[in-house]
């Protein structure tokens, strides 16, 4: 009969251990610890890794040149992944273009073709510094982009500071990047 | 001062449904026939004070009165009628206060209804009704107030997120809230057992309609929710295991499982304890999916009112209303142990089945929609569990689940063995080998898991075939149509449902098998081949719409013979008041398939992106949970009469003794 009556408490158990789960995860939404719209980047507070790509150039210009992420070191970088095919990076446009004035942008631009993408800078302005091709979107996957457009931030020595998945806006801008900007002095 | 109205009648409703939850147990356990008394009549005033407050909440809707905090961030004067009104419950505190009304509602009708009921019985299920319904009008009251004024109103409002205007999203989350809701009654009868330590045979009887209409709602809810994410997401899928889909997917297994089992518990007066479990189960999952939805702890496509600090409320509710019974349930649920008295070969054994592999399935719902955040808890990693994880685990229980109903409904209650189960499992095997073969000469390299998909089609839809058949069989004696009017319309109603059931799984099969997807980049003329039809994309029209402007993508499409059959328009929505930009898929469904296209990104130069997409037999899915809530209505309502006229049929028939020998005390 003991033994019964403890198969009887198995749902009360197993109810509290999820009670638990639910109230542990609240406390540390609410705390601010946690945000569930958030995916975080196993990049963040790692160094970026390196990034050695061909250099978007214009007119067709038969120089090779490529561009490194090392050559921005010393100061810190805003990458941004976009793609003229998504639409919420045409939205975030107005933002990245506001942002240039205080930092350098490094534009990668993922699985989109040259054509397209000149077409695109011309349509919504060019905010960066230089624009990298990632057409096999290989360097994506080496930051772990989930989709574009997404934005890292990285500090003078090549840390990742920060990642924004999904577009720019005003309050992610004036409440997470500025405030990161400004703890890196700059 | 309509508004004040309303909010007037919510106090009011709030401290009635406390009187309603206090009195009548005190009442009940005194044998005080007075309190008692209070239930019926202050739950009849709890559903007419919470109506009359629901229809102001409405009206401020409708008449656009933007000094009212909920409608200025929630609606806007541009905006059609039948949205304005839906407007009332695409919003947190709206679609509470619409809880709110259904919870009362159906106490108010037990109250009318159920004459038949004891009186101290009906007095504890309308007080657990009233307490039920005092946490969530505190909820609204202190946390969620709809009825907040603003000190100076704007001239026009912030609008409704415009893919939330949609008909079918107007209807489903009153249809959604019937069922979860609908569940709060056969939780009331569960705790009210379960404070007497007393579960007979009428009390299953007087549950069942109640969770068969719950179960009904749940259903349509639960497949208006697919349709709408089918056609108003644009990606052409119908079920994406997302947090909010599998929170109304648990409770609609356990409810599953529930009119399973209250059968056994109706017809044989075993497995009480279990079936007593299964009530508070499925609404505690109903419940435990309103704290994932409103509190916003998994990120999900269909939230859209979410908010941390709300979830405490919830969490609070969550613990009262489930830890208490489950409490109770430790301390009564041993007594209601009966002693088995049938072969597991058997009606019992087969409904045990199903019980077990249906509670199975809702574990494996919790466990995936719960592992992740348990796990971030834990390590920190953030990982997200999705189709890979149920489709190997969740999927070959409901194999088992089809494998078993096809056996169960042609067994004898205790021992097992009819004279139609052996043909029954001869034509429902020949069914599934037919089904594989046929299958087979279309084509080869499907996987396994479409393989017995389609063959459990074959063995579940003859065999139901054949049972129907055997059972109106015209014989000497009697024609078919005689046979028909003798067969109970709980039958009736379980065949329905069972053959919703194999249409349903064509459906996802047809889906999943057959269909093609085109995603191109396409300028004013070019032509688009998909599954034997030629699309021609002859440009894009400016449309205007009552509160938006829309891009229309201009299909036509044509057969093999050149012919146009259909012409559709995709179009691409901008919202005025919303500042947001909307894909409206076109689709045109038939039976056989439906047409969907949707208009991506582009210009005139460089071409608009197309995704066209023919998926056959989608619409089965849908229709399949017709049927199935078809059966259920069936089963609930038509079965008094049955009973009356034939009380010795077979299903019915069962030694009475048993009732008396179960242990109450």
């Amino acid at each position: 009969m003991s033994q019964l009556r403890i198969s009887f408490l198995l749902p009360l158990l197993a109810f509290s251990i999820l009670a638990l789960i639910g109230a542990v995860a609240l406390y540390s939404t609410l705390s601010g610890s946690r945000d569930p719209t958030q995916l975080p980047s196993v990049l963040v507070d790692k160094p970026a890794p390196p990034t050695n790509l061909s250099k978007l150039v214009q007119n067709n210009s038969p120089v090779q040149s490529s561009v490194t992420l090392a050559s921005f070191r010393g100061k810190p970088l805003l990458v941004n992944f976009f793609a003229s095919w998504c639409s919420p990076c045409r939205a975030e446009a107005p933002a990245l273009e506001m942002l240039s004035k205080r930092i350098s942008i490094l534009g990668i631009a993922y699985k989109d073709r040259n054509d397209d993408t000149l077409q695109f800078l011309k349509q919504f302005g060019n905010p960066f510094q230089a624009i990298g091709v990632d057409q096999d979107g290989r360097t994506g996957i080496e930051w772990g982009v989930y989709g574009v457009p997404e934005t890292y931030l990285v500090s003078a020595d090549g840390v990742v500071i920060l990642r924004h998945a999904g577009p720019l806006t005003r309050s992610i801008i004036d409440n997470t990047i500025i405030p990161a900007l400004e703890t890196l002095g700059s | 001062m309509i508004v004040e109205f309303g909010h007037f009648a919510l106090i009011t409703a709030f401290i009635l449904s406390f009187a309603q939850g206090v009195l009548p147990l005190a009442g009940a356990s005194r044998g005080n026939i007075a309190l008692m008394m209070v239930a019926p009549a202050a739950a009849i005033s709890v559903a007419l004070a919470v109506t009359l407050s629901f229809l102001a909440l409405v009206w401020s809707f409708v008449t656009s009165d933007f000094s009212l905090a909920l409608v200025a961030n929630h609606s806007h004067s541009t905006k059609p009628l039948i949205y304005k009104i839906s407007g009332t419950w695409g919003n947190h505190e709206g679609s509470l206060l619409l809880w709110i009304l259904i919870l009362a509602v159906y106490g108010g009708v037990m109250a009318f209804g159920s004459r038949a009921m004891p009186m101290a019985l009906k007095a504890r299920i309308l007080a657990v009704q009233g307490l039920v319904s005092t946490g969530f009008l505190a909820f609204s009251l202190f946390t969620s107030n709809p009825f907040l004024r603003l000190s100076s109103a704007p001239l026009d409002g912030k609008g409704l997120n415009p893919i939330l205007q949609d008909p079918g999203l107007a209807i489903h989350p009153p249809m959604l809230y019937l069922g979860y809701v609908g569940l709060s009654m056969a939780f009331a009868f569960a705790v009210a057992a379960l404070i007497t330590g007393d579960v007979d045979r009428m009390w299953a009887k007087w549950m069942r309609p109640w969770v068969m209409a719950a179960w009904c709602a749940l259903t349509c809810g639960i497949a208006l929710g697919s349709w709408w994410a089918y056609y108003e997401l644009g990606w052409g899928g119908w079920w994406f295991w997302d947090p909010v889909e599998n929170a109304s997917l648990m409770p609609w297994l356990a409810a599953t499982a529930l009119i399973h089992s209250s059968i056994v518990v109706e017809k044989r007066g075993q497995l009480k304890s279990w079936t007593v479990l299964l009530a508070i189960m499925a609404f505690s999952l109903s419940l435990v999916g309103t704290f994932i939805v409103r509190s916003g702890l998994l990120t999900s496509v269909h939230s859209f009112a979410s908010d941390p600090a709300r979830g405490v409320f919830v969490l609070v509710i969550l613990l009262f209303a489930v830890g208490i019974p489950l409490s109770l349930y430790a301390w009564r649920g041993p007594q209601l142990i009966t002693t088995a008295d049938f072969t597991l070969t058997s009606r019992e054994g087969a409904l045990i089945a199903n019980n077990m592999l249906l509670v199975v399935a809702t574990a494996i719902v919790l466990l995936g929609t719960f592992y992740p955040l348990a796990l971030e808890l834990i390590t920190g990693a953030r990982i997200t569990v999705g189709p890979p994880y149920f489709n190997a685990t969740f999927n070959p229980v409901m194999a088992l689940l089809v494998t078993v109903m096809t056996i169960g409904p042609v067994m004898a209650w205790r021992r097992g063995n009819t004279a139609r189960l052996k043909p029954v499992i001869i034509c429902a095997a020949c069914g599934a080998i037919l089904s594989c073969l046929a299958v087979l000469s279309i084509g080869s390299g499907f996987g396994i898991g479409p393989m017995v998909a389609l063959s459990l089609i074959g063995w579940l839809g003859i065999g139901i075939s054949a049972d129907i058949w055997l059972q109106l069989k015209p014989s000497k004696s009697s024609s078919l149509i005689s046979r028909a009017k003798r067969i109970p319309r709980d039958v009736i109603g379980m065949w329905v449902a069972h053959l919703g059931i194999v249409v349903f799984m064509i459906g996802a099969v047809g889906d999943n098998l057959l269909n093609s997807e085109q995603v191109v980049r396409a300028k004013p003329g070019d032509v688009i081949k998909i599954a034997n039809r030629s699309v021609t994309f002859s440009g894009v029209k400016q449309v205007q719409g009552p509160n938006y402007q829309a891009l229309a993508a201009q299909l036509e499409y044509r057969d093999e013979q050149g012919r146009l059959f259909a012409v559709l328009t995709p179009e691409k929505r901008i919202y005025n008041a919303e500042r947001q930009t909307t894909n409206e898929a076109a689709i045109r469904p038939t039976l056989l398939g439906d047409d969907y296209a949707v208009l991506g990104d582009g210009d005139a130069k460089i071409g608009y992106t197309l995704r066209l997409y023919y998926k056959p037999l989608i619409s089965w899915i849908w229709g399949g949970a017709v049927l199935m809530a078809l059966g259920g209505l069936i089963a609930a309502f038509g079965r008094r009469r049955v009973t009356k006229s034939q009380p010795t049929n077979a299903v019915t028939a069962g030694p009475l003794s048993s009732a008396s020998k179960v242990g109450t005390r």
